[in-house]
């Protein structure tokens, strides 16, 4: 709590984070929204893949700027020598960046709907679960990447080299779940997407559980 | 191993022996053993690479050595569990303070971090202690350096660890804010706390420390009570000892 307590004062006094991912969502949308034509394309069809690189995008901003943040004037070394267990920084970090994308991508949606002229209003609920849980996993392994990569020099390359792979599956399924909701399709008529998706959210926190130690030491 | 390298360990603090380490095809730790009493003030001199860091970095659980053991305060320094952690302090030339928040809101979040009991009071009795109670608002970055450095002091003492580490902690320092670091770390030396310092300053660490060592090469070629070496010729006797 004490981290995610000192993320958000930082956060309330910079607003780095947040204007960087949000500028950075909203031009990736205003990209594809010039660049599709939606005359011949129904939005429904292409808006969840645009919705998600947009995300994506502006979520790896947020990422390598989570870690750099504490790599600055030697901060990380600070909380290592503190006496907890470094998986409660792992889940500090995670709260933090997860939460900060969530307001991020809840910024996101209103202008999303208006660019692609979709009505969202109808679907909210569902598309806020498979948001919630697309983002928990790209956050759960991002966060252990970004503090892998906070040690690297071509620590700004290296994130969506190792993170892009490893999320596939879980960006697959959120698109997928994301295109449905907006056709009108239950949340129970994509159990298949929801439990992948799901499932690997597990598999990246337990794994990021077990390996957070080596991965910060020196 | 010379004498002075292995003295009674039945009151040593820190108990280090034979640590090695290497990066690569470089052995930056070639065997370091040393043990020190609980109060005394141990200097380390060497140059550029020569370990110290290195050193400091496993004796404080940062960094796993290939080989060897170090014990603190009964604690397995090589283990780094929580219990040791709650011991040290750790000072270096970076400060471990966040620029954007205030000095008050740094030592307030470690206070917590170290889940110290009432950690507003406590945060605000260091920043006092540090004379900066006027500043206690205000960002770290808006700080001068020796300003920075008298909170990063505040902020590894407020668990009262009974181990200081200081790695070279004069780096970037002006005579006054030098003169300043040196009051307080008398004064922190002052009863129980034992400290191990690294420092190319020579005169400042001969002037505090009770046993001096030189590092060099991964290794100490010196380990010495301070009051059996002669203090106008330690330049000489430092060149000679980069030297064997």
């Amino acid at each position: 709590m004490t981290i995610i307590w000192k993320d958000f004062i930082t956060e309330i006094k910079t607003r780095e984070l947040f204007s960087s991912m949000f500028i950075f969502a909203l031009l990736v949308v205003i990209i594809f929204i010039f660049s599709i034509n939606l005359s011949l394309i129904q939005a429904s069809e292409v808006g969840p893949g645009v919705l998600w690189v947009a995300f994506l995008f502006a979520g790896t901003i947020g990422l390598n700027r989570s870690f750099m943040l504490e790599k600055e004037n030697g901060c990380l070394q600070g909380l290592l020598l503190a006496p907890m267990d470094r998986t409660a920084l792992y889940f500090g970090k995670l709260v933090s960046n997860f939460v900060f994308l969530l307001i991020m991508e809840v910024f996101t949606l209103p202008l999303f709907m208006v660019f692609f002229n979709i009505d969202l209003l109808p679907h909210l609920l569902p598309l806020l679960y498979v948001i919630f849980v697309g983002t928990l996993g790209f956050c759960a392994v991002g966060t252990l990447l970004s503090s892998l990569s906070a040690n690297l020099k071509t620590r700004d390359i290296m994130l969506p080299i190792l993170l892009y792979p490893l999320i596939i599956p879980i960006i697959i399924g959120s698109v997928k779940m994301t295109g449905q909701v907006l056709a009108g399709e239950p949340l129970s008529s994509m159990m298949n997407w929801v439990s992948l998706t799901l499932c690997f959210d597990i598999i990246y926190i337990a794994i990021s559980i077990m390996v957070i130690d080596f991965v910060l030491e020196e | 191993m010379n004498e002075q390298i292995k003295p009674d360990s039945s009151h040593s603090i820190i108990q280090v022996q034979e640590l090695r380490k290497d990066f690569g095809c470089l052995q930056a730790l070639s065997g370091v053993s040393f043990n020190l009493n609980k109060g005394e003030f141990l200097t380390i001199f060497g140059p550029n690479g020569a370990g110290k860091t290195t050193l400091i970095k496993i004796l404080t659980g940062l960094m796993r050595p290939a080989s060897g053991s170090a014990k603190i305060d009964g604690f397995d320094a090589l283990e780094g569990n929580a219990m040791l952690r709650s011991r040290i302090g750790v000072i270096s030339h970076a400060t471990c303070l966040y620029p954007d928040l205030t000095a008050l809101e740094n030592l307030l979040f470690y206070a917590k971090l170290y889940g110290l009991d009432d950690p507003e009071e406590r945060a605000n009795e260091s920043i006092s202690t540090a004379g900066l109670q006027l500043r206690r608002y205000d960002p770290i970055r808006t700080f001068s350096r020796g300003m920075q450095q008298r909170v990063a002091i505040a902020r590894a003492t407020l668990h009262d660890p009974s181990v200081l580490f200081l790695d070279e902690p004069f780096t970037g320092l002006d005579l006054q804010a030098t003169s300043d670091l040196k009051d307080r770390l008398r004064g922190l030396h002052t009863g129980k706390r034992t400290i191990l310092m690294t420092t190319h300053d020579i005169s400042c660490g001969l002037e505090m420390c009770d046993r001096v060592a030189i590092q060099s090469r991964g290794k100490f070629s010196l380990f010495e009570s301070v009051d059996c070496i002669d203090q106008s010729n330690f330049k000489n006797l430092y060149t000679k000892s980069l030297e064997q």
